[in-house]
Order: C-alpha cells, then structure tokens, then sequence
C-alpha cells in the first residue's frame, strides 16, 4: 500500500508543478476595448432564419443587417436604410421596390447582392425550413402557398432580385407597414452556399459568414459569446473592439459580477429589488412596446354579457395595480401602449366604480349572489400572482364579485387557452414591430392569438382598411375606431398596463442602446 | 479467493488513476499547463487517452474482483436487467410526456397552423404515436439521441457530450467533500457518544440537512466573494472558482453521511470482535479505523448509490447561482420547453447513472464485508 501512496504523492506534487495561474474567463480580451454583458441564457440557435427568442437575436443583430433598420431617434421609431439605399411603395402600398446600397462585403469579402436576401427568403418560406416565423412575410403573394407546399416553384413567389441592386415585391393586398417587418432578423440575407455546404453547423463561428458591425469569433456553449468588430464593415466602424456576451441565468448572480465590475451591462433587475437598485445612478428604465391584459372568454357565463365585462374592466383600478408593482409600469386602458405611433391615453373604460356597479346591476346582477364565482387564470409566476391577488381584491371590493384564482403551468396554461380558456385570463403581448397593426391584428375573429372568442366584423374590416391606408391621420382616426370597439363599447379585453424594462449599464459604458423595442445593437457604444 | 495484499493493491491502483486525473482536472491543465499552452491540440488526445487509461484501470480492477469472487454471472444479470430497466423508463417517459398538456412548439404568439404542420413534419410529429416509439427505441439502439427541439441544430448526445463533464466534475469534488467531512465527523461524534462534542457535531449535522443551498449560496458568496473577496462569486474557469460551489453542493451529503456514520459507528463499537480488540489491549485509534469504520461503512455504501448518480448529473440551483455551465439547468429547463429528446436522452442518463452507481455499491458490499455474498 505505502509504494502507491508515494506513486499518488510524487503524481500529484508533478500536476501541481506544472500548473501555472492562468485565467481564461476573460477571454483574454482586453476590457478597455470589450464591451462585457449579460445575455442570460444560451442562444437556443443563431441560425436567424429559424431562431425565435429575444436572446438569439440580441447576437444577430449586432452580427447581421437587414434591408431597414429602427431610427431609435425619432419618437415614431421610423426606419433607415440599412443595407437598402432607398425604397418606395406603388399602387396603394401593395408593390415595393428596395434598393440597396453596392459596395456591401459579408466577412469573406464577397459583395452581398439582392438574390442573397431572396435566398434567405426562401429558406424562411421553405416548408423542410420548417421556420416558425415564415408567417412573417406571408404578406408576399405566394409565399403562403408556398409555404403551404401548395407550390413547389419559389420562381412563383413574388419576390424577385431584377438586378443586383434591386428587390421588387409585390404583396397580396395593401402593407402600409411592410418595411416594418424587413428589420426583422428573420428576414436577413443569406449565403445559400455556406449553409449547403455545413449543414446545421454553419453557424458554428468557424463557418459563419455576416455582413453586420461584428462577427461571430467564440461561441463557448452555456458561456458566453465573443464578437469582435468587423473590419470591412460597410458603415461607421463600431467603437469597440470586442463584445463579450456571458450567459449568467440568475439575476442576483448577475448583479454581483456587475457589483464587482465583471460586466458592464445587466439588461433585466429583479422585481423584488427593484426600490433599492433603481436609486443607483448606473440604472435605467424604458418603457417598452407591450401590453399586459386581461381577457374574458365571450362564451362563458356570465362573460357572454358585454355589461359584465365593461364594469369588471370599469371597476380594476390599474394605478393601483402599477403602484403595487413599483416597476414604473405605465397603467393603460387602450389596446395600442404608449410609444407607438396611435396610442390614445383617454381611450377604454376609466376607474369608475359607480358605473361599474350599474352596469353589473343593469345586466341582472342586482343580487350580486346570482352572480356565479369567477375564475381568473394565470400562469404560475410570482409578478402574475400578485397582480391577479390585487385585481381579485379590488373587484370583490368595488363589484362585490367572488373571484377564484387559478394558476397553471406555463405550457399548460398556453394549453387550457387553446382548449377550454377560464372566465378571465392573463395574457400579453410585444411589439414585433412597431406599428399599431401589430397589436389590433391580435383581436381580429380570425387570429389565432385571440382566445376570447369574441369576433366583430366591424372591427375585422377597420384592421383590414387601415392597413391599405397611406395617410397617417387617417390612419390614425381608423384606429381610434376600432379601439373604441374593443375596450369601450364590446370589451372582451381589458388592458391593464405596460412594461417598462430596466437594467444596470456601467458608467464607463457611452451611447448604451436602450430602446423601446428591445433592439440591443452595440455598433455605437464607446467606453471610457 | 482474493486475499488481503490482492485487495490493497487494487485499491491503490483506482485511488491513484482516480486521484490523478482529479488533480488534473482540478487545475484545468488545458490552460494552465505551459506545455499545453504551446501546444493546445495536443490536449484532447491526452486528457482522453488519460481518462480512457484511468476507465480501463478502474473497471478492470472491477472485473478482476468479480472473476476472482466468482461475481461474472451476478453482474452479469444485472447488467440484462439495467438494460430491461432503461428500456421501461424510456417507455415509461416518452407515454407521460406525450400524455403531458402542452406542445414543445405551443408559446404565447400562437402560430399559424400551416407553420406548425411544417415543424411537425420535420420532427415526424404528426406520424401515429407508436411510429414514433419505434424510431425512438431504434434510434436509441443506434446510440441516436435525436435533435433538441429548443436548441435547433444541437444534437441531445452533444448537449450531453459538454455539459456532463463539467457537472461531473463539479459533483466529484462535492462527492470529495462530503465523504472528507461526513465520514471522520461522523466517528468523531461516536467517539464522543453523549458528549457536548457529539451535540455539536450532530447540530452541525442538522443544520447542513435542513439549510437549503440557495440560502447557503448567496450567504457564502456575501462572505467571500464579498467581505474577504478571496473567491469569485461566479463562473468555472479554474481550482478558485471551483471551492465554493463544490463546498455548498457537499454540504447537505456530508450531513446526511455524517448522522449515518454515527449511528452505524455506535451500533459496531457495541458488538464482540470490537470488545475483543479492545480487550486484546488495541489503541483506541486502531479499534476504531481498523476494525470499527471498514464495518460501519455499510449503511453510507447504501446511500452513496443514489448520492452519486445524483450529484454527478448535475445540481440545478448550484449551476444557477454559481453559472456553472453543467447539465442540471438542461434537467430542469428540457421540461419546461417540452423538449421531448433532451428530457428522454437526460432522464435515460441519470437511470443509467443510478443503475450503475447501485451495481457497484453491490459489489462494494462484498468488499468491505466478506460476510455478504453476492450471487
């Protein structure tokens, strides 16, 4: 036994030795020039044709460019070329043309041209892509029976490079919006050959080949992220040289490493910390393009009753709700939140308790004991517990209604919505782009995402007018009308509030983006 | 039949295989060891041919013990049995997650139908269910976990491939700890039977049991990431960063092991052969490690099964707090996604852990105790 444990000895002392202290956690990237944030979890796939989530993306777009991008400076958020020059719409907004800017390189130096972008196109709509976001562009005549597989020639699909430098579109009817959907990763360009040639792998930092500010240079799985700036790049070259991404799931983890100067930026705070962190001066807040509701399901008894739910959504005080999340989240009674080109503060029903009570008394509820106990649903999460608690309390105060509350795993949740949805229901939504269009399109009688089961044909044809319209007023006033439909006169919603994100940005960090789209685009940042 | 200097040998052989490559690990060679910093191709061929050599050693260590106790036919059987044992557990698993409510691609923004019988297609959702079963048994066979439906393009043995390592490593030292503390303060408690140094000791104990690690984390992180700053409060990039998590995560063991020893200590010291040694006027140290502890090591044999397949496969709120990028977030997380392959491929892994770390405990048994027969 003794020979071993000096063999185990003289081992052990040998792998000491020859360790050396060596840090790599870094990357051995030079923090003056690297911009270090929290992206939070892994990156489900960078692949921007197929990935769906809010992490992927905050890659992809530092990586890559479309045809448009957000001008963050214009309180409208109106769009810039990015890779297009210019674009105009004919005929009613139905035919687009873009086109783009020469000179463009993807790293590997070859010119990205229009066919790059139809390629990518393609592959959204290609059903074996099987993308969950090729709805996106089934606004281009064909591409839905295409990817429908109904027809198997892309040649049929309305999207044609003609030269070069030029995309022509012609849509199925009238997108004033259309340019809104081309800032979208999903949309972006695509080298049809590095993908054929790689396979899934193509996105591993070895194959990738973009066209954006950075590029891909680690991709260390569960990590972290490098990218490093792109020295061809077409624009103004970023500032700094290197994003690090770390991907740190747990909040209060998170603020350590900021507290210890590990990371620059921490992009979300907890709720519960939130009085205390939002007096540090590296904290900021924005109100973001959201919405959080509560809908009723028109079948159910006594939900069939619009009376029943105009004085529900009468009697919620949603100052109250707000105050008791102290977020900054901003109350709201219209469907379109603030920030976005449409948005009405006075529109929907207000606080009126009074009212409220005659309404429910007109709709044969004077004996309130007739009235059967609600149930409200949620998914299981501590924020939606505590406002379905407060709303619960409020209505048992103000209308004297018994509500039960009842709360389900997330894809159980997403499941009773689809199948048997409760009297009333929490829900959500954000801004895919920032056109009101996106928001009311949700309550249309033929959307998938209203679970409410209320249809208007009304309100179905406003949504369809206003997006042929070119004229913002008259836009405007279209979409007036139809918020009046849904949150004042018929109401199978009632809008509580919405969100504002916030998060930690060091002081060193200059030019931080913080937007109302969530967009995180670091070409512009500089570091002291 | 083995006798004494046979078995000696062999556990200095798996002790040293075993301690080498933990030293090695524990330094993160591939970074720190100036030959490889040079050379970092060379690192994969060496760190795997090392692990393979130290696989060999140690199995063949198991499998000269088993021929010479006759043991062929026992593991024999049961490793027919494990094999029965996975294939009803992915049975098993693949009914209740298709029985589960709610689809891997069911999210808020609800898609269009036509979009999501394009993702069913491509994953053969749509086949009939027993279609599915067949592919995925024969898959399995064919050592093809399937592709990860939330991470697109990532295979479930890739996942398994990085992440198992590290929360294998990260178990190894808490699997280290809690046999380094529980042990020793376990007898140390018995020796001192009804003592303030037992009371002590077994309070310690209690509390290791009953203090959850999320609270225990951020407490230690405050303490020495913080006030002391001597370790960094997150990430696994080297022997620094690896003392805390492996500390918390070896707690709640090291308890659990230490109340175990106690009791089994307390009951061995009473019985005869322990009454002769001491008669026969054997030091109380000798009494106690040579003939006490080797006999009172049953009842932690028995817990250490299940112990070690279940700090190997990862800890979730340790990888969390600690961002240790191991396999017990993808444990937890594969379900909330309704990641059917990734949930399968894990919980096939974590019965197959189990399933061996048990067999070995059996075989463990009759090493320490001759009386036990295994056949």
């Amino acid at each position: 036994m003794k020979i071993f444990h000096l063999i185990t000895i003289i081992l052990a002392s040998l792998a000491i030795v020859s360790c050396s202290k060596k840090k790599k956690g870094d990357y051995n990237l030079d923090p003056k020039e690297t911009l270090r944030v929290n992206i939070t979890t892994e990156p489900p796939s960078l692949d921007w044709n197929k990935s769906t989530d809010t992490t992927s993306a905050q890659i992809q777009d530092n990586i890559m460019e479309g045809l448009v991008e957000y001008d963050f400076s214009d309180p409208d958020l109106g769009l810039v070329g990015a890779i297009a020059k210019k674009w105009s719409a004919e005929n009613d907004a139905t035919d687009w043309t873009f086109e783009l800017k020469k000179n463009v390189k993807w790293t590997d130096g070859i010119e990205l041209t229009a066919q790059h972008f139809i390629d990518g196109w393609q592959r959204l709509l290609n059903p074996l892509t099987a993308s969950e976001y090729a709805y996106f562009l089934y606004g281009i005549k064909g591409a839905r029976e295409y990817n429908q597989g109904k027809i198997k020639d892309f040649a049929k699909v309305e999207a044609k490079a003609v030269d070069k430098y030029t995309i022509k579109v012609k849509l199925v009817g009238p997108q004033s919006y259309f340019p809104y959907l081309l800032t979208h990763h999903c949309t972006y360009p695509i080298r049809k050959e590095i993908i054929e040639k790689f396979g899934d792998n193509w996105t591993d930092p070895k194959n990738i080949v973009t066209n954006g500010p950075f590029k891909l240079k680690t991709w260390d799985h569960d990590k972290a992220i490098v990218l490093e700036r792109n020295e061809i790049y077409y624009g103004e070259k970023p500032k700094i040289k290197n994003v690090l991404a770390y991907m740190i799931p747990e909040m209060s983890t998170a603020i350590n490493l900021f507290d210890k100067g590990q990371i620059d930026a921490q992009l979300t705070l907890p709720s519960t910390e939130l009085s205390v962190l939002k007096k540090r001066e590296e904290h900021l807040e924005s109100g973001i393009l959201s919405l959080y509701y509560y809908g009723f399901n028109v079948k159910k008894k006594p939900m069939d009753n619009p009376l029943v739910r105009k004085a529900i959504s009468l009697a919620i005080n949603r100052n109250e709700v707000t105050k008791m999340l102290a977020g900054g989240q901003i109350p709201l009674t219209s469907w379109v939140p603030p920030g976005m080109f449409g948005y009405e503060a006075e529109i929907g029903t207000g606080f009126d308790i009074e009212k409220a009570n005659k309404l429910l008394d007109e709709a044969g509820f004077k004996d309130r004991s007739k009235l059967q106990t609600i149930t409200l649903g949620f998914n299981t999460n501590e924020n939606h517990q505590r406002i379905a608690e407060n709303v619960q309390a409020q209505l048992k105060k103000n209308l004297g209604i018994n509500v039960e509350l009842k709360n389900e795993e997330w894809k159980v949740y997403l499941n009773t919505l689809k199948v048997d949805p409760p009297h009333v229901f929490r829900m959500g939504w954000l801004a895919d782009y920032p056109d009101p269009d996106n928001f009311l399109n949700l309550m249309t009688s033929y959307s998938d995402n209203n679970h409410t089961n209320w249809g208007n044909k009304d309100y179905d044809s406003l949504i369809e007018d206003a997006a042929k319209e070119l004229d913002k007023g008259k836009r405007k006033d279209i979409y007036s009308k139809a918020q009046k439909i849904l949150t004042e006169l018929d109401v199978p919603v009632a809008p509580v509030f919405s969100s504002v994100v916030h998060s930690l940005v060091a002081k060193r960090v200059i030019n931080f983006p913080n937007n109302s789209m969530n967009r995180y685009q670091y070409k512009r940042v500089e570091l002291k | 039949m083995i006798n004494e200097k046979q078995k000696s040998i062999m556990s200095g052989v798996v002790f040293t295989a075993l301690l080498i490559t933990l030293l090695i690990s524990f330094f993160d060679a591939q970074h720190s060891m100036e030959v490889f910093i040079d050379h970092p191709e060379w690192w994969p061929p060496f760190w795997n041919g090392l692990l393979i050599l130290d696989g060999v050693l140690v199995f063949g260590t198991f499998a000269w013990y088993a021929i010479s106790q006759n043991l062929v036919f026992f593991v024999f059987k049961r490793v027919v049995e494990a094999c029965l044992v996975l294939l009803v557990i992915a049975t098993l698993t693949f009914t209740l997650l298709r029985v589960m409510p709610g689809g891997p691609f069911d999210q808020e923004k609800t898609l269009p139908p036509e979009v999501k019988a394009n993702i069913e297609a491509k994953y053969n959702l749509n086949a009939p269910l027993l279609e599915q079963y067949k592919d995925y048994i024969f898959g399995i066979l064919q050592g093809d976990l399937g592709e990860s439906y939330k991470y697109l393009g990532r295979n479930v043995s890739d996942i398994i491939t990085e992440t198992l390592p590290v929360s294998f490593q990260l178990g190894l030292y808490a699997l280290i700890i809690s046999f380094a503390i529980g042990i020793p303060l376990g007898i140390f408690a018995a020796s001192k039977h009804n003592t303030a140094w037992d009371n002590s000791a077994m309070f310690m104990a209690v509390s290791g049991v009953s203090l959850p690690s999320f609270l225990v984390a951020p407490i230690f992180i405050i303490i020495f990431a913080f006030w002391l700053d001597i370790l960094p409060p997150a990430f696994w990039d080297g022997p620094s960063h690896y003392i805390l998590p492996s500390f918390i995560l070896g707690i709640r063991p090291a308890a659990v092991i230490a109340r175990l020893t106690r009791a089994s200590v307390l009951e061995v010291i009473r019985s005869d052969y322990i009454r002769t040694a001491k008669a026969k006027g054997l030091p109380q140290r000798v009494v106690l490690y040579r003939h006490v502890l080797k006999n009172s090591l049953i009842p932690v044999l028995t817990f250490s099964g299940p112990l070690v397949a279940g700090i190997l496969s990862g800890s979730f709120i340790i990888e969390l707090i600690f961002v240790v990028p191991g396999m017990g977030k993808h444990l937890i997380q594969s379900v909330t996604n309704r990641d059917y392959p990734l949930i399968l491929g894990l919980t096939l892994l974590f019965s197959a852990l189990l399933v061996f770390a048990n067999l070995i405990v059996d075989l463990l048994y009759s090493y320490f105790d001759p009386r036990i027969k295994l056949s």
